[in-house]
């Protein structure tokens, strides 16, 4: 019972139906935001390190140029 | 599930359904909207203050202002306006009206009664004249401790919300009758399994309020175990994030799909999100916790894993709702691989709130994921980080989605017509562009350690040393941020006011919410077994809590060892002040 769902849509040109509709720019813009979780993890550890010296691998440090 | 039957109630407003239940939901929003002024306010008021901008009160007096912006924003304002959703959510979608309007008011009315008696008590701490004092902050956990008549209040806020869910399982339970064979209707199904655990988490701090907290604020007992409340309180406190959340959520899953002029992606797929956080808002608390020294690593560890396994069902609404939003764009016309983005109503204030408010979420979870991880939240703890980080969660996801929708609902439960659809494109635009200063500003704040809760976070003979930038053009950003903000929240609440003050209109949209590509029947009817998932529920929280509160009450006594209480002085004795001086410094 769904008497209250929408039924019509004012500004429709058409109607894609649940077996046409293929989300793809869902996947990508979902694809582009892990990309920038991984960056920003990627950057939090260089803020940790910048901060505080060497704290759990002090080795990095030295190989990427931040001691 | 296409509907083909058209209901008669198809070309009217809710005001034209339910007229009585109107009322409620509109005394409901107004509560809610009189805490967001009110709280709004003492928000800039503390962003002054704290940056040294503008300093009128005193700093002594800052932490009852914090508690009051605490209190009344994350506790009265969101819970108000879930109310009110709630009760619209649960008669819509089972096309019928509650089971006795007299209830419904009932608790309304505890709600307001419990506010007061908490509003006056905080406010004790500033007016002389109010023999009360309340500067216990939201958290209001020993050893700081308040007037009773704060901790009554509460009780009587939460039993009154606890009673608002009994509504909405009596409604389902009378339309269930009727309809026995029907699957429950998505936005119900919300409702109740959000309210499943509300009652599982409140239990915590009911239990913490009645058997420790109240009866040591009346002097009937004289210690609590400090470490005991905390916990209790965050057995509570994390679940009550996911309970403001939820309305937010029910919001994006019904609502923005019909406004971006599509359906939602998958109704199994909702189901299965709130099935989750039923069973995995509560038994994460100790995340809050990971700089406790009295709650052993293994604890922790176990919330922090429970915590990972949170993100899914948020991951999973980030999906089901953007696929929802492109099924729209692209019904309108969008093409392309991100071409369908254009083809929003970007124009329709309720939609692009709702959307902004999303985005904001985004980029929360960036900051939640650190605050989650045990060893990288050591950075981040207590610091102003996490001030940004939940003035993206509660104060934008949750707040920004709640005033795009009173756009929608406002009209909906009045009959009048929206005063002014610019003002509310431009407000929340303005919010969005607010909080990204204010809230950016405060995280980078707090990766230097500039700690929350504080005053005057200036030090002598000592600097705060950013890799990027300074403290002045971070405390710029945040007062900058904090004044647009004020702006947004006044062009809201005028367009509220003057919305009431319109003619009754009868061009309102009906009262509709979106339909699904793929229903119900295309999910397993065990997902509506709320009995199970309840059952479930309790047996994660028996086994994330029991051993940790078993070791708490073995080290700490059930009532503490011999800890009385603390109440904010309002004057501050200098020795106190260099004996604690000294305490800090080697
Ligand atoms: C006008 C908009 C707002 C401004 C300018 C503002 C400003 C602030 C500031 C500066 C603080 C930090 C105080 C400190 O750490 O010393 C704070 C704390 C807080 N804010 Fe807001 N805020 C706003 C809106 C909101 C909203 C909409 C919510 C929730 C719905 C919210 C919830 C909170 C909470 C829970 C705290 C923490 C209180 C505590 O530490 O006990 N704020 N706010
Ligand atoms: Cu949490």
């Amino acid at each position: 019972m769904a008497s209250a769902t929408e039924q019509r849509e004012t500004d429709q040109v058409r109607e894609i139906g649940h077996e046409e509709y293929d989300p793809v720019g869902t996947a990508i813009l979902i694809g582009i935001y892990f990309l920038i979780l991984v960056l920003l993890w990627l950057f939090m550890y260089f803020v940790e390190f910048l901060g505080n010296g060497p704290t759990v691998v002090g080795a990095l440090l030295t190989v990427v140029g931040l001691a | 599930m296409e509907v083909t039957r058209m209901s008669s109630t198809a070309s009217r407003t809710y005001l034209d359904q339910f007229p009585a239940e109107a009322k409620v939901i509109k005394a409901a929003f107004w509560s809610s909207f009189m805490a967001l002024a009110i709280g709004g306010l003492l928000g800039l008021v503390q962003a002054l203050h704290r940056t040294d901008v503008l300093r009128f009160i005193d700093s002594a007096d800052y932490y009852t202002v914090l508690t009051a912006h605490g209190i009344l924003l994350a506790i009265t304002f969101t819970i108000f306006f879930l109310v009110g959703i709630f009760t619209w959510a649960v008669t819509t979608s089972l096309d019928r009206g509650v089971v006795d309007i007299r209830f419904t008011w009932a608790w309304y009315i505890m709600m307001v009664v419990g506010t007061i008696l908490v509003g006056v008590s905080i406010l004790g701490g500033v007016v002389d004249a109010i023999p009360m004092y309340a500067d216990v902050l939201f958290t209001f956990y020993a050893p700081l401790q308040a007037h009773p008549a704060f901790y009554v209040g509460l009780v009587l806020f939460v039993v009154g919300s606890w009673l608002a869910g009994a509504d909405w399982f009596r409604t389902w339970w009378a339309w269930r009758k009727e309809n026995p064979d029907e699957r429950i209707p998505l936005p119900t199904f919300m409702a109740l399994t959000t309210t499943l655990f509300w009652y599982l988490c409140t239990l915590g701090v009911a239990l913490s309020i009645l058997v420790f907290l109240l009866p040591w604020s009346l002097g009937i007992v004289d210690s609590v175990n400090p470490l005991l409340t905390r916990t209790l309180f965050w057995y509570f406190g994390h679940a009550v994030v996911y309970f403001w959340l939820m309305p937010a959520y029910m919001m994006w899953y019904i609502m923005l799909p019909k406004l971006s002029g599509g359906k939602l992606f998958s109704d199994p797929l909702a189901r299965v999100v709130f099935v989750l956080f039923l069973l995995l808002s509560t038994p994460v608390g100790i995340h809050h916790q990971y700089l406790d020294p009295g709650i052993a690593e293994g604890y922790k560890f176990i919330a922090m894993t429970n915590t990972m396994f949170l993100l899914l069902p948020s991951l999973l609404t980030a999906f089901t709702v953007v696929a929802s939003m492109e099924h729209g764009a692209r019904q309108r016309g969008g093409t392309g691989y991100l071409g369908w983005l254009k083809a929003l109503p970007w124009r329709d204030p309720v939609f692009t709130g709702m959307a902004l408010a999303g985005l904001m979420f985004a980029a929360a979870g960036f900051s939640g994921m650190i605050n989650a991880g045990m060893n990288i939240n050591y950075l981040v703890h207590n610091s102003w980080w996490v001030v940004g980080h939940f003035h993206l969660t509660v104060g934008t996801a949750v707040a920004l989605t709640f005033m795009a929708a009173a756009y929608w609902f406002i009209p909906q439960v009045t009959g009048k017509e929206l005063w002014s659809r610019q003002l509310a494109l431009g407000q929340v635009l303005v919010w969005f562009v607010g909080m990204t200063f204010m809230s950016n500003a405060m995280h980078r704040a707090g990766l230097f350690g500039m700690p929350r809760r504080t005053a005057e976070p200036q030090y002598q003979g000592f600097n705060f040393d950013p890799a990027v930038g300074t403290v002045g053009e971070i405390n710029a950003q945040v007062a900058l941020g904090a004044v647009l903000l004020t702006v947004a929240l006044a062009m809201f609440l005028l367009n509220m006011v003057l919305t009431s003050f319109n003619d009754d209109s009868d061009s309102l949209p009906a009262n509709t919410y979106a339909g699904t590509l793929s229903g119900p029947e295309d999910s397993p009817a065990v997902l509506d077994n709320l009995k199970l998932w309840t059952a479930i529920a309790v047996v994660l929280v028996i086994v994330g809590y029991t051993l940790p509160l078993a070791s708490i009450v073995e080290s700490g006594g059930l009532f503490g060892p011999d800890i009385g209480g603390f109440q904010l002085a309002i004057e501050t004795d200098p020795a106190l002040v260099l004996e604690s001086v000294r305490e800090v410094m080697p």
